[in-house]
């Protein structure tokens, strides 16, 4: 009874800067996610190119990459970026999230690029496609549909792991949680607010990742274009 | 139209083609006819660099390749190759599997792709399809809406890999049908069939490969009633 009450009054106290944090938190996900996608595309592609140098300098970054702790990376590489450029705590540490989700986006990318059935590069670039081409149109949207349900639960993964530039000082959610039961004496029930607020934010984005799931599912995108293709023939090829 | 010399090609130490030497003319129809494993596939596959020879000499329409040298995505511009499986792209409509490479690589306009699409695609009976997407197709119509990707790009040539194998026996018809047509239309076209009906009627010469050689090459009337070989003897006993 003690602790809900005491929730509540942090809810009533820290309710709003920790709305605000969870902006952050949410700006600092995007921008490092987007980052990562990059970073992950161009080190797939490195993997798939056949290429020795390139595909050893991608399996070496993946190795790195999975091989430290994250907290041990944020550190090494926030240091390492801020003492060579200068920039902010928020930039630095979205770099570093960047870099290190950007391994595991790789991977992501390189299967769903390797389980596209060989046929269709055979018969894109039997049709004279050049390769770049051929991966540009045939290849990665087959396989970026298939990367979605894993790409969702690498955003998820990398939400949860920016709680840990609370420790290079950007205030997003987990920082403020640090120093909110710093001041308040209730840890428990203050991390308890903040993993609520966390909670949230992932069911969010679980439910936006189950949208875009269900419209790149292919039967049913057809079904929905299907209303349209007899009477309205042009739609489909207007896409194209 | 297309000249091979003493051509060879090896997989990791298995010797699949050994000195394959042949011509053909231009308006040809050949049969490619032999066991599996014999190495037709990768005979077809040589002749439009799908697979790259070690050795040996392949012109076409008069000019001598040169892997390195010659830009082989243009080479394949004019030759159109069909596959067992039709690899056709899952993700676009019939008329944008066919447009794709017209628009990309011929640089055509969408409205002009458009429509020669839609004459070849009511050559081969397919116009209605049009909107519709390959999983909706059957084997059949699959096949030939490959056919019709294949000819947009009006290629002076057409390779045939098989392309009623995958077939159910009441769809391959209509797909011998659309080759027949267009064989007597003039095309050039080599295929790899164990359709023997088919090349009794429309080859101008059959081939057999036998390990990697050239066993049997001539007119249809003499290669099924009266072969040379030894071998073609008794793989015409186990396929007729
Ligand atoms: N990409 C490849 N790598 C290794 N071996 C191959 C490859 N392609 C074909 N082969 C081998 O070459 C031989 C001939 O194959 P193929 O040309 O497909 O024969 P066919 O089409 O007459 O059945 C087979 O033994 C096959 O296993
Ligand atoms: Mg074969």
């Amino acid at each position: 009874m003690n602790s809900i009450t005491s929730m509540i009054s942090i809810f009533q106290t820290h309710g709003f800067e920790f709305l605000k944090a969870t902006l952050t938190t949410v700006q600092l996900t995007a921008v490092s996610l987007l980052i990562a996608m990059i970073i992950g595309l161009v080190f797939a592609f490195f993997k798939v190119s056949n290429i020795f140098v390139l595909e050893k300098l991608a399996d070496t970054y993946i190795f790195l990459v999975r091989g430290m702790p994250l907290i041990v990376q944020l550190m090494f590489l926030y240091y390492g970026i801020s003492s060579v450029f200068v920039l902010s705590d928020f930039t630095a540490g979205a770099i570093a999230l960047g870099i290190h989700s950007g391994a595991y986006i790789a991977e992501i990318f390189r299967g769903a690029i390797q389980s596209i059935d060989r046929g269709q590069m055979e018969a894109a670039r039997s049709l004279g496609m050049p390769y770049s081409l051929s991966m540009r149109r045939i290849i990665l949207p087959q396989a970026f549909k298939r990367a979605v349900p894993s790409l969702g639960n690498q955003f998820i993964i990398g939400l949860k792991d920016s709680s840990l530039v609370a420790y290079i000082a950007v205030t997003e959610l987990f920082n403020h949680a640090l120093s909110a039961q710093a001041e308040n004496y209730m840890p428990f029930e203050t991390y308890f607010v903040v993993g609520i607020y966390y909670l949230i934010l992932v069911l969010i984005f679980t439910l936006i990742f189950n949208r875009i799931e269900a419209r790149l599912d292919v039967s049913k995108g057809r079904k929905r274009r299907g209303g349209k293709r007899f009477d309205q023939g042009k739609t489909a090829v207007q896409s194209v | 139209m297309i000249k091979v010399k003493q051509l060879c090609k090896a997989f990791d130490g298995l010797q699949v083609l050994k000195n394959i030497s042949m011509e053909i003319n231009k308006s040809e129809v050949v049969v490619l006819i032999g066991a599996s494993g014999s190495g037709k596939s990768t005979l077809l596959r040589c002749l439009n660099f799908l697979e790259i020879k070690d050795s040996g000499e392949i012109e076409i329409s008069g000019q001598v390749i040169d892997t390195k040298k010659t830009n082989l995505n243009k080479v394949r511009e004019d030759m159109g190759m069909v596959f067992q499986h039709f690899n056709l792209f899952p993700h676009m409509t019939v008329l944008a599997n066919v447009i794709e490479a017209p628009i990309h690589i011929k640089k055509k306009s969408k409205q002009t792709a458009i429509d020669q699409a839609m004459d070849i695609l009511q050559k081969v009976g397919l116009a209605d399809k049009a909107h519709h997407y390959p999983e909706q197709l059957s084997g059949g119509q699959k096949q030939r809406v490959a056919i019709a990707r294949a000819l947009a790009m009006e290629p002076a040539v057409m390779l045939f890999d098989e392309p009623t194998s995958a077939l159910d026996p009441e769809l391959v018809g209509e797909v011998l049908e659309t080759m027949k047509n267009l064989a007597r239309e003039g095309m050039t076209m080599v295929i790899v069939t164990h359709e023997m009906g088919f090349a009794r009627e429309v080859a101008d010469r059959v081939i057999m490969l036998a390990d990697g050689n050239i066993i049997e090459d001539g007119h249809p009337s003499v290669f099924f009633t009266d072969p040379k070989e030894e071998r073609t003897r008794r793989f015409l006993q186990q396929v007729l």
